[in-house]
């Protein structure tokens, strides 16, 4: 096993909570050319680590902050992906997040962070290079996330210090509560602040002082410069650069005919100008921020200058927060959406799962299978901004009747509530769906229907597409920025960088085959071909206006869109990964347990 | 200084985001560091952007804080140039964070009085000028670093800082005369504010309002003047 030459470490900081030790765990360079890094090292670690039925809140379950090989380099825009079973669906999940952590754990001496374990008491981690400070997070605890981290940088008089805390959601174990990264950056589809509240731990706090060396770094150097210049350029990134996401959301709603509208019954919605990137860039934006060496910075911060929140300083909206807690609850009125939007991250919370949850709830009280009274007096009718920040609050400390009803997710919500409400309970996989409605934007049922994650936007539209997501949340570059890239960008900066001498070929190879093993992961847990569907909803109901009026998805779709990727994987008509493809992607250790799985099904 | 001046003139004509810019800045050597000109985001355009490229020695920087995204690529630059290798904790120029709501791009102002260098105990002086680029340069052999620090507590920017493995202040040389971050800034603006880190100084006693500040004063000053602009100038509530 030959250790890593340059662009990893070959570390991984191994923290214990329950025993408040920690140590290094070397990986061998043969497992960074599999997996990369980053998401893809910590699915090995998971699948590696968890037995089938694992209790994702037991003693041993792990969180994994990974960091790729590119991240700290000149490579611009590289990010954070977090890593773990979802206390909520029971699945492995990862998702990545921006700002500037990311390359911080590089900068500390590490390829990532596992933490495992739990305290007794809250307690928030210190790391700064090779050290570790376990300290004492009574006085975080309760506190919101701008205050945690203004605490954290207040106490260690660091204005460099990155920070990434979970807010009172995660505390009180909300299951789609979630890691927030400098204040309004949400590592938010992976549940892992219910996990990381579950273990007390409140905050990790990074400061690297090194930097990661390369095996030729002017070749290195050549390659990342033309990436960066590349991003520069293309005229793909200016429309971000300008509007920032939120300018799909007048995209999706007037061109598309995607924008998911009241609960996704329609996708029709005109007061989009009243939330959308328009009347946010007249009223509300002040600064656009970037992650780290971006030129994009789609991040846009703003200031409500008038009225009931006035003052108030919020991040967005972005296309999934303004399609959630906007267009979602039927809400037009802007500054009570970003109200809402700034709670989430303030409190911690999934935006896009509340969005869900708070729009299911208001069709059950449509649909008179829900009364104000179940609800705690809240008036819960399509575009009461007003009982949609109040219903946020409710969620992130379990509040009330409501509060505990709606906190439990739409799947769960649905089940308890009965009387027909599954029609309109739009999850897939146990997961509420994000803001693009796949009838009007077909591509998107593959992420939602396919992806590992369920219901998630970030898993790309087409087989190929997936795989190649995987390469970018593995290496953990942007799906912005490095969406753009082709493969041969890649491995002109990986081969100079690492030492490796890999082809375009291999990596669309590590790509297939962590998304393989992801799969091999929910295979142990249950899931198969029937769970690789599209909610009620989308198959049942068409849309009834908008630009794609009358769209649906049919069954015929679901069946061509399964076959389709399950060949391209190379996996049998259930879903399940073959042994042949398995022995293909070097992932025959796996083989034995995907045999027993199989007889599950 | 008639040179300068033309130089001025020269910017003032070419290109109009220049003059509101000077506008702002005019305002701020007026007397309070206020910076008013931020509420329009307007697109820069690549042309626009390369005129302020001087072309000469570049002996003073200049920063408009108000237009930092927090990309941070002048610290990449910085420490690739000086380094050899992506080391912000060793990249002179550096980008502090506030609250995660406003981004402080601190750099050395090359001051005509130089504090660092009045307060250097060593003689004769470990930290120097260079006469002939304006870069501040330091003798590796006689400078005290950690122990002594007296530069650091004297910089009115605080801008310097110890590189983490020699303990050496990490003074500014302007590389020499062509600034690497000025040149990423550009490049990193598809910016629709413009680039923050620009070249020389800009005239009008600017420079010495913009530099007696501390980064957590500029930070205030940002905060206040981006985001509290209501009737109350008070936050709000949640």
């Amino acid at each position: 096993m030959a250790t890593t030459r340059g662009g990893n470490f070959g570390k991984v900081l191994e923290i214990d909570l329950s025993k408040k030790t920690f140590k290094t765990r070397t990986v061998p360079d043969e497992i960074y050319q599999q997996f990369l890094g980053g998401a893809g090292m910590g699915d090995y670690f998971l699948l590696k680590e968890y037995k089938a039925h694992q209790d994702p809140l037991a003693e041993n379950s792990f969180l994994y902050l990974g960091a790729g090989p590119l991240n700290g380099t000149y490579c611009p825009s590289t990010r954070m992906s977090v890593v773990n079973m979802s206390p909520y669906t029971k699945r492995l999940s990862h998702a990545e997040v921006g700002a500037h952590i990311g390359p911080e754990i590089k900068w500390a001496g590490w390829d990532g962070i596992y933490i495992r374990g739990k305290s007794k008491k809250p307690v928030w981690l210190y790391i700064r290079n090779d050290k570790v400070e376990f300290r004492d997070a009574s006085k975080l605890w309760g506190k919101d996330t701008a205050t945690t981290e203004d605490m954290i940088a207040e106490e260690l008089k660091d204005p460099r210090i990155r920070v990434a805390c979970i807010g009172p959601a995660g505390e009180n174990e909300v299951p789609y509560s979630c890691l927030i990264v400098e204040r309004f950056r949400a590592a938010a589809r992976t549940s892992t602040g219910a996990l990381m509240g579950n273990k007390k731990l409140k905050a990790v706090a990074i400061k690297g002082t090194g930097y990661v060396p390369a095996v030729d770094n002017d070749r290195f150097l050549k390659a990342a410069k033309g990436a960066k210049q590349y991003a520069v350029d293309h005229e793909g990134w200016q429309g971000i650069k300008r509007w920032g996401t939120a300018g799909l959301l007048e995209l999706k709603n007037w061109g598309t005919g995607s924008l998911v509208t009241k609960n996704y019954q329609t996708t029709w919605f005109p007061d989009i100008s009243y939330i959308g990137a328009e009347e946010a860039s007249r009223r509300f934006w002040k600064r656009h921020v970037a992650c780290t060496h971006c030129p994009v910075h789609c991040q846009k911060l703003g200031v409500i200058r008038g009225g009931k929140y006035s003052g108030l300083i919020a991040e967005g909206p972005e296309y999934e927060t303004g399609g959630l807690l906007g267009s979602n609850v039927g809400v037009s009125e802007f500054d009570g959406m970003m109200a809402a939007i700034e709670l989430c991250d303030a409190l911690g919370l999934d935006a896009i799962s509340t969005g869900g949850c708070i729009a299911f709830a208001m069709e059950c009280v449509e649909k008179g299978v829900l009364s104000k009274a179940d609800l705690d007096g809240i008036d819960l009718e399509w575009g009461n901004a007003d009982a949609v920040v109040e219903m946020v609050k409710k969620i992130a400390y379990k509040n009330g009747k409501a509060g505990k009803l709606l906190s439990k997710g739409v799947l769960a919500m649905s089940q308890e509530i009965g009387q027909g409400s599954e029609k309109w309970a739009v999850q897939t996989k146990g997961k509420e769906m994000a803001a693009h409605d796949p009838r009007g934007d077909k591509p998107r049922a593959v992420s939602y229907a396919m992806g590992q994650c369920g219901g998630d936007h970030h898993e790309s539209n087409s087989p190929a597409g997936q795989a190649k997501r995987c390469l970018h949340n593995s290496l953990v570059t942007c799906s912005f920025v490095g969406g753009y890239w082709s493969l041969d960008m890649f491995t002109d900066m990986l081969n100079p960088l690492c030492g490796w001498s890999i082809t375009e070929d291999d990596l669309m190879k590590t790509g297939q085959r962590i998304r393989t093993l992801e799969r091999c992961f929910d295979v142990r847990e249950g899931i198969s071909r029937k769970d690789d569907v599209l909610p009620y909803r989308m198959t049942n109901e068409s849309l009834p206006e908008g630009p794609k009026k009358g769209a649906i998805f049919t069954s015929a779709d679901t069946k061509k869109m399964q076959e389709d990727y399950y060949a391209y994987f190379g996996w049998d008509n259930d879903g399940v990964p073959t042994d042949t493809t398995l022995k293909n992607l070097s992932l025959d250790y796996l083989i034995d347990d995907i045999k027993a799985a199989r007889k599950n099904l | 200084m008639e040179r300068e001046e033309k130089e001025h003139s020269d910017i003032l004509q070419k290109d109009t985001t220049r003059r509101g810019f000077l506008k702002g800045a005019a305002v701020a050597a007026g007397g309070a560091v206020a910076l008013a000109t931020v509420g329009v985001m307007k697109p820069v355009t690549a042309k626009a952007a390369e005129s302020a490229k001087p072309a000469k020695i570049i002996r003073h920087l200049f920063v408009e804080r108000q237009n930092c995204t927090g990309c941070r690529g002048c610290e990449f630059a910085c420490s690739l140039f000086h380094e050899g290798v992506v080391r912000p904790e060793a990249a002179r120029v550096h980008v502090n964070k506030y609250k995660g709501i406003v981004d402080v791009p601190v750099i050395c102002w090359h001051c005509e009085d130089a504090p660092c260098i009045e307060a250097c105990p060593v003689e004769p002086k470990a930290i120097y000028k260079d006469e002939k680029t304006n870069g501040i340069l330091i003798n590796k052999d006689t400078c005290l670093g950690a122990k002594c620090s007296k530069c650091l507590e004297a910089c009115p920017a605080q801008f310097l800082r110890l590189h983490p493995d020699t303990g050496l202040p990490l003074t500014c040389d302007l590389c020499g005369g062509d600034p690497e971050c000025v040149k990423a800034c550009l490049a990193q603006s598809g910016n629709p504010q413009g680039p923050c880190i620009m070249g020389d100084k800009l005239g009008f006693g600017v420079n010495l309002a913009y530099r007696d500040v501390t980064p957590e004063e500029a930070a205030e000053d940002l905060m206040n003047n981006f985001f509290y602009p209501n009737e109350t100038g008070e936050r709000g509530e949640r």
